[in-house]
């Protein structure tokens, strides 16, 4: 049982590896930058408590909101996803990135006290 | 059949009489009225010395109103003749009606003042002045065209659509012959009685304040009479207007006190509604000593209705709901009307009377529901003291004391023995049984200065009885064995004579008698105290070391995203130092850079200002930069 599942694991990290383009990996690092940042902000919640509650809404908000982002600038780059994406070239799906990004560390540092 | 037709036709008549009643019974009754000695204030108001012609008009034509000659007549009259402006048609309105308020003072105008007057009498003269021409030829006895003014208050009244100016209108049109179409002015009564504020269902008034209601209710009346018409007021309304205008007791001004003279002068003398004023002289309490139950029955101007009659409908007792009168009149004495209630023999209580006066049918609220108080002397009888033994071994020993003497020798009660009173409360005069509200027995060491009250209470026959128990009442005394002054308080609304009587001397022995500890006066006034105040706790933290463990934990994967794109080869190899995209970066770091100061210095809007200018331009930096690698992206491609 276990060996199929490493098995299967295997398979979609050597699949992943090949297909998909350096851009796109790039950006994978940086979700999984994000992910652990989130992780990390929520496991010191559990453990010491929410004082000041507010930091830490603001902190992981503010992790989950780069997630969202960075996760619709890659689908929005992917060569494979042109079809869905016509009037929207990567430039403009990173101006968006940026803009978006902007609003939420307004809204984050406004809120972190 | 023509019998049950009569039958019916009574049942129907004493149905609507009932109804009627009923109805009458609910009716309004004025609550605010003028005294004598508010007439009299208002006579002093208005006969302040003049200061020139206005005043004189006002105090002149305010006293005729209340039925008072000026003190000095041929003062007043050389005086209004010194001052009157023949140019000024106010003047010539003033000096005209106050020179006929006083009798043999006449003023002479010349042809010119005449014509003057004439030509103010037209659609381009304003409500006002029309108003002071006509009254000035009236008064002065000079002929005036009534039907030419009525079209011109018509025109005007439709311009100046205000309370004052239909209200002079009003009044100029009760100047007029009576021949003239006054039809149309008549019903501007009603229109304007509509405009009436009614606050709280007692007062009605204009919002335009006591002087505009006072001169609408002399308007309206003087011009009800002059054409004959009742004023579309109901009696009602008429009371809360008495109520608002009398409300106020002294004048701000001589135009208001004129005013309320005026409305005075109306309602106590017109064809139509004449309110009436029903109040007790002094307290409404009658006793032996003072048996007559006395009432002013006036009008508004606080002058005795003479030749009404005055009946008491129904007197019953409050308490046991009993009539004790029913339709009896009351005599007229120097112009109080009085009734010999405790000729009745009413018990000692309060007493509801329905009065109605009745002898003009222009009466208005004329029946008029009074309480009456009766009160009496309180007599005690049988006053027995004694000491009862509790196992009621020994027999009791009874002492009596008269009122309003002291039992001579103390009684002497230990835990063994209970203390006992019982006396009865009579009327003085008629022997009847009384229950007054209060009937209490107080205990009082003279030594401590402590005092205990109780409760005497009335058994069913009316017999008060009060026990001490010596051994469970000793919390009350905190068990402080002495002498005791023993005192009866006796207390009634209705009582004239309450008694507080030192009874007798009570010697009280307690059991388990504790160390005297002083009594303790109640001080509520010394300085209690003080209060520290807490401030709020700063929350808990978490030690510093947990902190700064996770803040290195937290920023450890941006050195894994690091080593993750090194490792994948991301570079800026591409790079291009055109002047957009260093541009572009500079100003992303730089919104970068205020969002730390923002968080350390800023406000929202102070960084909102910032962003603004250093967003615009890394916007059109970076779009510049983005269609640059667009372009360069497609030409690859």
């Amino acid at each position: 049982m276990s060996s199929s599942v490493i098995s299967v694991i295997s398979r979609f990290l050597e699949e992943y590896n090949s297909s998909t383009s350096t851009k796109l990996k790039v950006v994978d690092a940086y979700l999984l930058y994000i992910l652990l940042t989130g992780a990390l902000q929520f496991l010191y919640c559990l453990l010491v408590g929410t004082f000041p509650f507010n930091s830490f809404l603001s902190g992981f908000i503010s992790c989950v909101g780069s997630f969202i982002l960075a996760v619709c600038l890659r689908i929005q780059i992917n060569p494979q996803n042109k079809a869905e994406f016509l009037s929207t070239s990567p430039e403009r799906a990173f101006a968006d990135f940026l803009f978006a990004h902007t609003v939420l560390h307004l809204v984050a540092i406004n809120f972190v006290g | 059949m023509e019998a049950s037709g009569s039958f019916l036709h009574a049942i129907l008549n004493l149905s609507l009489l009932v109804f009627v009643l009923a109805l009458e019974a609910q009716a309004l009754t004025p609550s605010h009225y003028l005294v004598a000695s508010d007439v009299d204030r208002l006579q002093a108001v208005l006969s302040q010395p003049f200061t020139d012609l206005k005043s004189a008009y006002f105090s002149v034509v305010g006293l005729s109103k209340l039925g008072v000659s000026v003190a000095d007549s041929n003062d007043a009259c050389s005086f209004i003749k010194a001052n009157v402006d023949s140019s000024s048609i106010e003047a010539l309105f003033y000096a005209a009606e106050a020179s006929q308020a006083i009798s043999s003072c006449e003023i002479h105008v010349s042809n010119e003042t005449r014509d003057s007057l004439h030509a103010a009498v037209s659609e381009d003269s304003t409500v006002s002045q029309i108003h002071q021409a006509v009254s000035a030829l009236s008064s002065l006895g000079l002929p005036l065209a009534s039907q030419e003014v009525v079209s011109a208050l018509k025109a005007r009244i439709s311009k100046e659509d205000n309370v004052v100016a239909i209200t002079l209108a009003l009044q100029t049109a009760s100047r007029l012959s009576q021949q003239a179409e006054l039809g149309e002015i008549l019903e501007e009564i009603e229109d304007l009685a509509a405009r009436l504020d009614d606050l709280g269902g007692v007062y009605l008034q204009f919002e335009e304040g006591l002087e505009a209601t006072a001169l609408f209710v002399s308007a309206a009346y003087a011009l009800s009479d002059h054409v004959d018409m009742e004023p579309p007021l109901k009696e009602d309304q008429v009371i809360q207007l008495v109520n608002s205008i009398f409300s106020k007791k002294s004048w701000d001004s001589l135009s208001e006190a004129f005013s309320v003279a005026s409305a005075a002068a109306a309602l106590s003398n017109n064809r139509f509604h004449k309110p009436v004023v029903v109040s007790a002289v002094g307290p409404a309490t009658v006793s032996h000593s003072h048996p007559l139950l006395q009432l002013h029955v006036t009008d508004v101007l606080c002058q005795p209705l003479s030749s009404a009659n005055v009946l008491v409908e129904s007197a019953t007792s409050v308490a046991s709901k009993a009539a004790i009168l029913s339709q009896t009149p009351f005599t007229l004495r120097d112009g109080i009307f009085e009734l010999n209630f405790m000729a009745s023999k009413p018990a000692s209580g309060y007493y509801q009377f329905s009065v109605a006066v009745t002898g003009d049918s222009r009466l208005v609220a004329n029946h008029v529901e009074l309480k009456v108080k009766v009160s009496t002397k309180v007599a005690i009888n049988n006053m027995d003291l004694s000491v009862v033994d509790k196992d009621q071994s020994i027999g009791t020993k009874t002492t009596r004391v008269e009122y309003p003497n002291k039992g001579k020798a103390s009684f002497i009660a230990d835990s063994h023995q209970n203390f006992a009173m019982t006396f009865q409360l009579v009327d003085e005069t008629t022997g009847v049984e009384l229950t007054p509200h209060q009937t209490f027995v107080r205990l009082h060491n003279q030594k401590t200065g402590q005092e205990v009250v109780f409760v005497a209470e009335p058994d069913s026959k009316n017999l008060y009885k009060f026990e001490l128990d010596t051994a469970e009442r000793k919390t009350e005394f905190d068990s402080i064995s002495g002498t005791y002054a023993l005192y009866l308080m006796v207390g009634d609304a209705t009582l004239e004579n309450p008694v507080l009587w030192n009874v007798a001397d009570v010697v009280l022995k307690f059991p388990d008698e504790e160390a005297p500890s002083t009594v303790q006066s109640k001080n509520l006034y010394v300085p209690k105290p003080e209060i520290q105040h807490l401030f709020r706790e700063p929350e808990k933290r978490p030690p510093t070391v947990l902190s700064n463990t996770f803040t290195a934990l937290v920023l450890s994967p941006f050195l894994l995203l690091l080593i993750l794109w090194f490792k994948l080869g991301a570079n800026i190899s591409n790079f291009s130092f055109s002047p957009s995209s260093v541009l572009f970066h500079v100003g992303h770091a730089a919104m970068l850079g205020l969002m730390y100061v923002y968080w350390t210095h800023l406000n929202m809007f102070q960084t909102l200002k910032y962003l603004a200018i250093i967003g615009s331009l890394t916007f059109l930096a970076g779009n510049r930069m983005l269609a640059q690698k667009a372009v360069k992206r497609t030409h690859e491609h």
